[in-house]
């Protein structure tokens, strides 16, 4: 913002270019400059957290000409249980056009090893409670300036809160040291991206509902029900109160052949918010299939009941089984 | 003549159209084999998302893959890298491919950003050159 003034402020004005310039760079490190503090970490995080943290058993590998995305892929993958190289990463995140790897794509390349890629709070005591939980965080920085982007994926594997660093597998380097101040500012021009990937059953410390619920739906699309249902469980135990999840553990339920299981399921998301239509629709199309028809009645009643996106689905639905029944 | 033609044709085809595209938006609202609503289905109903933007994601997806066959990706990975993406992020990369940060560890090397960065380098904001720590 600074700089953009000083130029529309030098064109006007007789100066030559190189005081123009100069005046612009020093405004821009001024600016720059009072961004960069140590990272405040909450009260709470300092007396939950251990004053030292580090993950003995990262495997390190040292990034080969652009290919730090594979390289922190396989280090996080591996520290999780994932056998994989980074040989047989690069074709599957890699961007030959862009000589990187996006975000994206790092993501989803977690979810076809196995494990559910989780973008963490933003926040550095979100990162340092992942890292104390022991699993490794894969963070975006900009090494460089907003203007020439230098962009980096480096593995956290570490800190020290007494003297405020953060230990880092990164680039050609194994447990390098970065002082929080450092490395908050190089974190902040991702707007603090980091994501951890989990076997299917583990949910990050202090992750959002709606954050988990499409982590782990994005996952099924991938991995199917059966590879997904531990992590459905996972979530209904951790947020009892997520009707949605209570929901997406019904279908997993019922792709897996467990229609009983999935009643309980559907169930609980109605117990939790009875106007969810949509639960009420599926429950009733369970028991129909289990052929308790005056409950599938009632709960298919409940659905038609609602409006919403859902209704003509339930409407249908229940003229369906009222023919059933009369016949 | 042809005018007349193309006046009675033209809504036909727009009709086939329109009736051909119903499926793939109705489509991804019932798993095969069973009749329940599936999870994504309902979370995307519960963003609110209209059968246009559900439209428009199923179309990104062979975006992306164009995308990727052009940025030099094997054509034997583009599948199954398109396929593990979510909705969302294949919409993200069809979108925005070219402004996304690759991570990747370059910079420019003119003289003048250089110095910018070794001067924000000893001040603690970057961390560029390995030597200014």
């Amino acid at each position: 913002m600074t700089l953009r003034r000083s130029r529309q402020h030098t064109h006007g004005t007789p100066w030559n270019a190189r005081s123009a310039g100069v005046l612009a760079l020093l405004l821009l490190m001024l600016t720059l400059a009072g961004c960069a503090t140590t990272p405040h970490l909450a009260e709470s995080t300092h007396q939950r957290l251990p004053r030292q943290a580090l993950i003995e058993d990262v495997p390190f590998h040292a990034q080969r000409d652009y290919q730090c995305g594979p390289a922190s892929l396989a280090m996080v993958l591996n520290a999780e249980g994932v056998d994989v190289e980074v040989d047989t990463l690069i074709p599957q995140v890699f961007l030959p056009g862009r000589e990187g790897s996006v975000q994206p794509e790092m993501l989803a390349t977690v979810r076809r090893h196995g494990r559910i890629p989780f973008v963490i709070d933003s926040r550095l005591d979100a990162l340092l409670t992942e890292i104390d939980a022991g699993h490794p965080v894969v963070v975006m920085q900009n090494l460089a300036l907003p203007t020439w982007p230098m962009w980096h994926y480096a593995v956290a594997i570490g800190y020290d809160l007494d003297d405020n660093e953060l230990i880092l597998h990164s680039g050609e380097e194994p447990e390098r040291i970065e002082s929080f101040r450092r490395f908050d500012a190089t974190w902040a021009r991702s707007d603090r991206w980091a994501f951890v990937a989990l076997p299917p059953g583990a949910l990050p410390e202090g992750i959002a509902e709606d954050r988990a619920v499409a982590a782990i739906s994005a996952y099924e699309r991938v991995q199917g029900a059966a590879a997904t249902l531990p992590a459905w469980e996972a979530l209904v135990e951790r947020f009892p109160r997520a009707a949605m999840g209570h929901f997406a553990l019904g279908n997993a339920r019922h792709a897996t052949g467990d229609a009983l299981g999935a009643i309980q399921a559907f169930e609980g998301a109605v117990s939790v918010q009875p106007e969810l239509a949509v639960a009420w629709l599926n429950l009733g199309l369970v028991l129909r299939h289990q052929g308790d028809l005056p409950a599938a009645r009632r709960a298919l009643e409940r659905a038609a009941d609602l409006p919403g996106h859902w209704q003509p689905q339930a409407r249908e639905a229940l003229a369906g089984l009222q023919e059933e029944i009369r016949s | 003549m042809m005018k007349k033609i193309c006046r009675f044709l033209s809504p036909l085809l727009i009709a086939a159209l329109v009736l051909g595209s119903l499926p793939v938006a109705a489509a991804p609202h019932a798993t095969p084999g069973s009749d329940l609503i599936t999870t994504e289905a309902a979370l995307n109903a519960e963003r609110g998302q209209t059968d246009r933007e559900r439209i428009h994601e199923i179309l990104a997806r062979d975006d992306v893959q164009q995308q990727l066959v052009a940025q030099g990706v094997d054509l034997a990975e583009v599948e199954a890298r398109v396929a593990a993406l979510s909705d969302e992020e294949a919409a993200q990369m069809a979108d925005q491919l070219d402004q996304l940060p690759a991570g990747a560890n370059i910079v420019g090397a003119l003289v003048l950003i250089f110095l910018v960065l070794l001067v924000t380098d000893i001040l603690g904001l970057t961390n560029v050159f390995p030597f200014t720590r």
